[in-house]
């Protein structure tokens, strides 16, 4: 069993010109946690995860103090907004490099990909390079428990 | 008096310090070579050699030091610091102007028992919560605290790197720096709570948009090692109740710090190899170096030629020399690390003491030059190298331009009300 068994066909990716504020509304309308930033193409140049949009609201205290467990109100963070500004910029300088793996790839390789790069998501390439999937943790995962139906 | 190890000594020296303030390679890398290259040079020339340079070693000032990072590393995983950041943010009541005064009070406190660099490498991060929280810029607060740490270290003898080699040099208990020093930094310190209030006047009078916020931090919760952190403060308590009569009692300091850190360790027996890894070797390292390195000059003959240059100067009225001392001291600490030029001139003002000069007034105000010199710029101490590089990682960096235009007037207005008050004080000194 390869990838293709039990990626998803219809990815939604977009494409570098993108500004935040649109792929915000796509995480949105889609329900999805991440978005391929593909090529003319097709072929992906990168990721955006709905993590690194969410980086622009996290207070940056969150960074420096270990353990925010005394901290009972967020006060003042929790009703600030990035600025419009902000957010009308291209989704260039939140873009992350793409891990992509090819259609032939076993699972277990996908899943422990996967794991090692801490990937929830990841995104298919035919041999050419475009972008024709994308499988999630629970896609892999539940394609390699399904085998276990068949072990005597 | 050969004149060749004059110059070859006083070449390794300046050479190495040239490379020092150039900040490109590592300034202990350079000391410890600066300091093998004197021995080695000073053996083939005649004029140094290994026990001179063991002798050249002040052990007080190394023990010292060594003793309070123990304590300090031992501190700062308990939370303790967080603490007292929580209480000073909760009686603030998230109000701008008490916060930044109770914070820079809190700071100062802590700084001048404790090392500045890791006061403000704790406090920073909890004031960055507390702004963000209440929805204010950071800015003034970080820049505060780290200058008030800086003026705050010079009141006492354990306050500050610089003090620590000025007492142990010129023989200064702590309780003469309780005297002498104490009263001058706490005026200058007020005057640079005053001006740094009105520099920040239009950042403090912004009325914080959830000030409330504050009175949900639990302090309770800062403290995960309350027991150790108990421990470690009875032991603080009883060194400094020590450090009061260390002079009547004829023990020195070192001994002082090293015997707390060595019960603190027995007490708590924490991970030593943490402990340890939290020491900062590379300063030690960094200073025992360059103790090597004027041992060279001293044993070479170099310092005996530039105390004559500066009793030229000493020939002048002493008050005025003294004050002179201050401003240029300052002027340099600015720009460049203050621990090398302490040290430095540390055996130039001994030189002019065994030629008769009065220096215990120079003592003092090399300490005051040393120590609100850092202030005037982003890289005058090692403070403000800390919260300017954490706040690069914010949305509001410090730029070196906004430093200037802050710190550069509290550094002239300390320097000049120490200056008055050296010279008011000076037939005491």
């Amino acid at each position: 069993m390869n990838i293709t068994s039990c990626m998803k066909r219809h990815v939604v990716s977009i494409k570098s010109n993108t500004t935040i504020n649109e792929a915000a509304a796509i995480f949105v309308k889609k329900h999805i946690g991440l978005l391929p930033v593909v090529d003319k193409d097709d072929k992906p140049i990168g990721v955006i995860g709905m993590r690194d949009l969410l980086k622009l609201e996290l207070p940056d205290f969150v960074n420096f103090v270990a353990d925010v467990d005394f901290v009972h109100d967020f006060g003042a963070v929790e009703d600030t907004r990035p600025s419009a500004r902000n957010l009308n910029k291209s989704v260039k300088s939140l873009m992350r490099p793409v891990i992509t793996i090819e259609e032939d790839c076993g699972l277990l390789r996908a899943y422990a990909l996967m794991l090692q790069q801490n990937l929830h998501d990841i995104p298919v390439v035919s041999k050419e390079g475009k972008l024709i999937g994308i499988a999630s943790r629970v896609d892999v995962g539940v394609a390699i428990l399904s085998s276990w139906e068949k072990v005597e | 008096m050969a004149i060749l190890p004059i110059i070859l000594s006083a070449i390794i020296f300046f050479g190495s310090l040239i490379l020092i303030f150039g900040e490109k390679i590592n300034r202990s890398i350079v000391a410890i070579a600066g300091a093998v290259l004197m021995i080695g040079v000073g053996k083939v020339f005649g004029f140094y050699s290994e026990e001179a340079a063991v002798e050249a070693i002040d052990f007080n000032t190394l023990g010292l030091l060594l003793g309070m990072m123990i304590l300090v590393a031992m501190l700062e995983p308990t939370g303790f610091f967080e603490y007292l950041a929580v209480l000073a943010a909760r009686a603030s009541k998230g109000k701008p102007l008490r916060l930044f005064i109770l914070l820079g009070i809190v700071t100062t406190v802590l700084a001048m028992f404790l090392d500045n660099v890791t006061t403000v490498v704790i406090i920073a991060p909890v004031t960055i919560l507390i702004s963000e929280i209440i929805g204010v810029s950071p800015l003034p607060y970080l820049m505060a605290e780290a200058i008030l740490a800086n003026t705050g270290g010079v009141a006492t003898l354990i306050g500050d790197p610089p003090n620590v080699l000025i007492g142990s040099a010129a023989g200064f208990s702590f309780n003469d720096f309780l005297v002498y020093s104490l009263p001058i930094v706490l005026f200058s310190w007020v005057g640079a709570m005053f001006l740094l209030q009105y520099l920040f006047k239009k950042e403090l009078s912004k009325r914080p948009r959830r000030s409330k916020a504050v009175m949900r931090l639990n302090p309770a919760e800062t403290l995960n090692q309350p027991d150790t952190a108990r421990r470690i403060l009875i032991v603080l308590g009883g060194a400094i109740l020590f450090f009061f009569f260390h002079h009547l009692l004829h023990i020195e300091p070192s001994l002082v710090a090293l015997g707390a850190a060595s019960i603190a360790l027995l007490w708590v027996q924490p991970d030593l190899q943490e402990i340890l890894k939290k020491v900062e070797w590379s300063v030690l390292l960094f200073f025992g170096s360059l103790f090597i390195m004027v041992g060279g000059l001293e044993h070479s003959g170099a310092l005996e030629t530039f105390v004559g240059v500066f009793q030229s100067g000493a020939s002048m009225s002493p008050v005025l020399f003294g004050i002179l001392v201050i401003w240029v001291v300052a002027a340099l600490s600015a720009v460049v690390d203050n621990v090398p030029i302490t040290i430095a001139l540390i055996p130039i003002i001994q030189g002019l003491g065994n030629s008769g000069v009065d220096v215990d007034p120079l003592w003092w105000a090399l300490a005051f030059g040393a120590g609100f010199g850092g202030n005037g710029t982003i890289i005058g101490a090692t403070a403000n190298i800390i919260v300017a590089s954490l706040s690069e990682k914010t949305r509001e960096p410090i730029t070196s331009a906004l430093w200037i235009k802050r710190g550069l007037p509290v550094m002239l207005v300390t320097c000049t009300i120490a200056s008055i008050l050296y010279a008011i004080i000076y037939p005491w000194f």
